[in-house]
């Protein structure tokens, strides 16, 4: 038993499965608790102890089944089948000895005698070698020519089979003759089924959350202006998605810090007035950061295809954070809080978008826009505010206006700029964005999800 | 009262009212056996916290339940000093202590003094346990639940590796206490993080998945008495079908369970498309998977 235990274990490890000394001696010990003839309860006590997560779960079941069925010899007449394995083994090691200088070659008689584990060790370098090598263009030849090879060592190795058994000089009766070619014709299946098998992940829940991922990634490098309408979609809700997760730890980190250590101090001042009995405990708290944050969103032409992703961040934010200010503009300064507030995500966008009070024909004047903020806005802007600025600063030519920026950064505790423009054409033709660089804290590119994923956790966290 | 064999375990079980498939009886036997805990994973709602409870009633054992959560520390989990307790006894027993120093002749041997009485500040007294500690110095084993532990911080999981390998816990004022009887633990995971291989392999793994045809019938059947046999048969079918699509969150047992009780409660026998599509809210808990099942409405009956 403890032999064909360590047996099916290392066909485990070579297939993948992360199987510790450990976990052997326990299945091990168990086995002796339960009736191990009766499969179920084997099969459960195995699993319970080797399969340790829901995706090993399927790679396991189809190990267990490889190796306790399909490799096993049929069990009815334990001494027909004794001297039936025997056979299996003496005529594979007749193949063997014949001259190949295919290495898959023994894999598959290795296979055909009783004995996976080399077959399954290629099967998974097959399987995994495209996770390891970055090429400049994906294709699957590399591994499919590795399957090709071992069809055809599997196909020659039953012609071996099938050409051993018509010789008449070996030492068998015709009986177990058929019995045999049986057996072979069984393990060629099972060999077949293993080359045909891909692996898939187990759950469905976690399959979602790699494709999640995994699209994120794929969208994640790509301008916003070449997203297809679904895409936009997809996307937005990804971020949404992401700004609740960060939200949500902060919340939690926050509520933990909240309550600290016993104050002793203030339990001690509290307690005077008692007469020196502590009936009060006070505890350390530690405050949240209230920060107010104020955005100004270009919404121009130029920056189209950001804007509408712009926004979206905008309304993430007003989510996030209690107190945030959003504005709009063009040429002039438009205040969408209270759209951003009152209106479900995408019906906000499409109003900012389609019915604000914003004039979309104008050329967009970043001076004008400050010159407003500056008359009407300014009070807003405290100690505890931090100012986000969207926009790529083509301002036509017109004034920048950048004293007035220099003022509001001086009345705020962080003024940052995002750009969707790329980094190289920064100052190029009408942008200012330049001029303006001197008056923020922070000017960074934001042209991708990626980049904009990074903002908001630097600012949420 | 411990479990004998798998197939008493499975009798024990249905008879506190859950119907365990064998896999799960024989895991659950192999981790009394063998005092290890049982990291139960599976899509939510398929019964591994009823499971918990049910292992507690079928042992005739305390349930003691610790709910995770991201921010978990030890002081919720395994114990806290009770500071105003501490503090109101000093001031209680303060002319003890002035007796105490009162012949002292020196700063020095004072805090000597007292430092002899430490053990009375620092002693079980004063601990409140939280439920680690409970399970663990409960004089009766109980059955310990620490259910979502996937949503605990790292920290707390590499704290949980001591309790669970030693059954022991350490307490710096105390030192080591060792559990006056071993409980069965169960953990349950929805695979919302992996877990450390440290502690899985500590753990007899469970993947409760979701039920056989027959089994979800039966529990139907155990759960909701008064339902008709042939309602119950359609209705384990339709559910069955809907989670062949693919939705964003399947329904499972509660679900279907959720389910026959509507539409016991609405006395309604048969199960047609309106019917569906008018109680769906109960087995679809996203608005997208709605739309999805009523359009697929034709392939689930």
């Amino acid at each position: 038993m403890v032999k064909l235990i360590q047996q099916f274990v290392s066909c485990c490890r070579v297939a993948g499965l992360r199987i510790s000394t450990a976990e052997t001696l326990d299945c091990l010990n168990q086995l002796q608790l339960i009736e191990v003839t009766n499969e179920l309860q084997f099969r459960s006590a195995l699993r319970a102890n080797f399969a340790k997560s829901m995706r090993e779960v399927n790679q396991f079941d189809r190990l267990y089944y490889l190796f306790f069925h399909e490799m096993r010899v049929d069990p009815a007449d334990v001494l027909q089948s004794a001297a039936l394995a025997e056979q299996i083994r003496q005529l594979t090691d007749i193949v063997k000895k014949k001259p190949h200088d295919n290495p898959m070659f023994d894999a598959v008689v290795d296979f055909i005698a009783g004995n996976p584990q080399a077959l399954l060790k290629e099967m998974r370098r097959i399987q995994t070698a495209s996770d390891f090598e970055v090429q400049p263009t994906r294709f699957n030849f590399g591994p499919l020519a590795d399957r090709v090879n071992i069809l055809m060592q599997i196909t020659s190795t039953t012609a071996a089979i099938a050409q051993l058994l018509q010789d008449s000089s070996l030492d068998v009766s015709s009986s177990a003759r058929s019995d045999l070619a049986l057996h072979f014709n069984e393990r060629f299946n099972a060999a077949r089924s293993i080359l045909l098998y891909e692996p898939r992940p187990g759950d469905e829940n976690t399959k979602k959350v790699k494709a999640y991922e995994q699209r994120l990634k794929d969208l994640g490098e790509r301008p916003f202006s070449s997203f297809t309408l679904q895409e936009l979609e997809e996307m937005r809700e990804a971020i949404d998605k992401l700004v609740r997760k960060l939200k949500n730890s902060v919340s939690r980190r926050f509520a933990v810090k909240h309550r600290g250590n016993l104050d002793v101090k203030k339990t001690i001042r509290s307690a005077a007035r008692y007469g020196g009995v502590p009936v009060e405990i006070k505890y350390r708290s530690k405050p949240l950061r209230r920060s107010r944050i104020v955005t100004l969103c270009d919404v121009s032409g130029s920056v189209w295809a950001a804007a509408r992703f712009m926004l979206n961040l905008l309304y993430s934010l007003q989510e996030c954070f209690d107190k945030v200010n959003s504005f709009v503009f063009i040429d002039d300064l438009t205040d969408v809080t209270a759209v951003f507030e009152e209106n479900e995500i995408n019906e906000a966008i499409k109003f900012v978008l389609e019915e604000a009070d914003v004039n979309y024909n104008a050329a967009t004047d970043y001076g004008v826009t400050l010159r407003h903020f500056e008359r009407d806005y300014m009070d807003l802007l405290t100690k505890k505010t931090t100012l986000i600025i969207v926009g790529d600063g083509r301002s036509n030519y017109m004034h920048p206006e950048d004293a007035i920026l220099g003022k509001m950064r001086d009345r705020c505790r962080r003024v940052i700029w995002l750009n969707p423009e790329p980094e190289q054409i920064w100052g190029t033709g009408d942008s200012e964005i330049r001029t303006y660089m001197q008056h923020c804290h922070e000017v960074r590119q934001c042209g991708n999800v990626n980049q904009l994923i990074a903002f908001i956790e630097e600012l949420v966290l | 009262m411990d479990f004998k064999s798998v197939n008493d375990v499975q009798m024990r079980l249905e008879k506190a009212g859950y119907i365990p498939s064998k896999e799960i009886s024989t895991v659950v036997f192999l981790a009394a056996a063998t005092q290890k805990p049982v990291l139960v994973e599976g899509p939510a709602g398929v019964g591994k916290t009823e499971l918990a409870k049910a292992i507690a009633r079928s042992l005739d054992r305390e349930l003691i339940r610790l709910q995770c959560y991201e921010g978990l520390d030890e002081a919720k989990a395994l114990y806290e000093w009770e500071y105003a307790k501490q503090l109101l006894y000093t001031q209680m027993v303060k002319d003890r202590i002035n007796d105490i120093i009162s012949h002292t002749a020196t700063l020095a041997e004072a805090v000597d003094r007292i430092a002899d009485q430490e053990d009375a500040f620092f002693s079980e007294r004063f601990i409140q346990a939280r439920p680690l500690l409970q399970a663990i110095s409960s004089a009766k084993p109980v059955v310990l639940l620490l259910d979502e532990v996937d949503k605990s911080d790292p920290e707390f999981e590499a704290f949980l590796l001591e309790l669970l390998s030693d059954f022991q816990v350490t307490i710096p004022e105390l030192g080591t206490r060792k559990a006056i009887s071993i409980p069965f633990v169960l953990l349950t995971s929805n695979n919302y993080r992996d877990m450390s291989d440290a502690l899985k392999r500590r753990c007899v793994h469970l993947y409760i998945d979701y039920p056989q045809r027959e089994t979800e019938l039966q529990i139907v059947r155990l759960k909701i008495p008064g339902i008709e046999e042939k309602l119950a048969a359609v209705l384990v079918d339709a559910i069955r079908r809907i989670r062949l699509l693919d939705l964003k969150k399947s329904p499972s047992i509660s679900e279907t369970l959720d389910w026959a009780q509507s539409l016991l409660a609405l006395q309604i026998n048969e199960l047609t498309p309106e019917v569906i599509s008018e109680t769906l809210n109960v087995i679809c808990k996203y608005q997208i998977d709605m739309e999805k099942v009523r359009k697929n409405i034709s392939k689930i009956i």
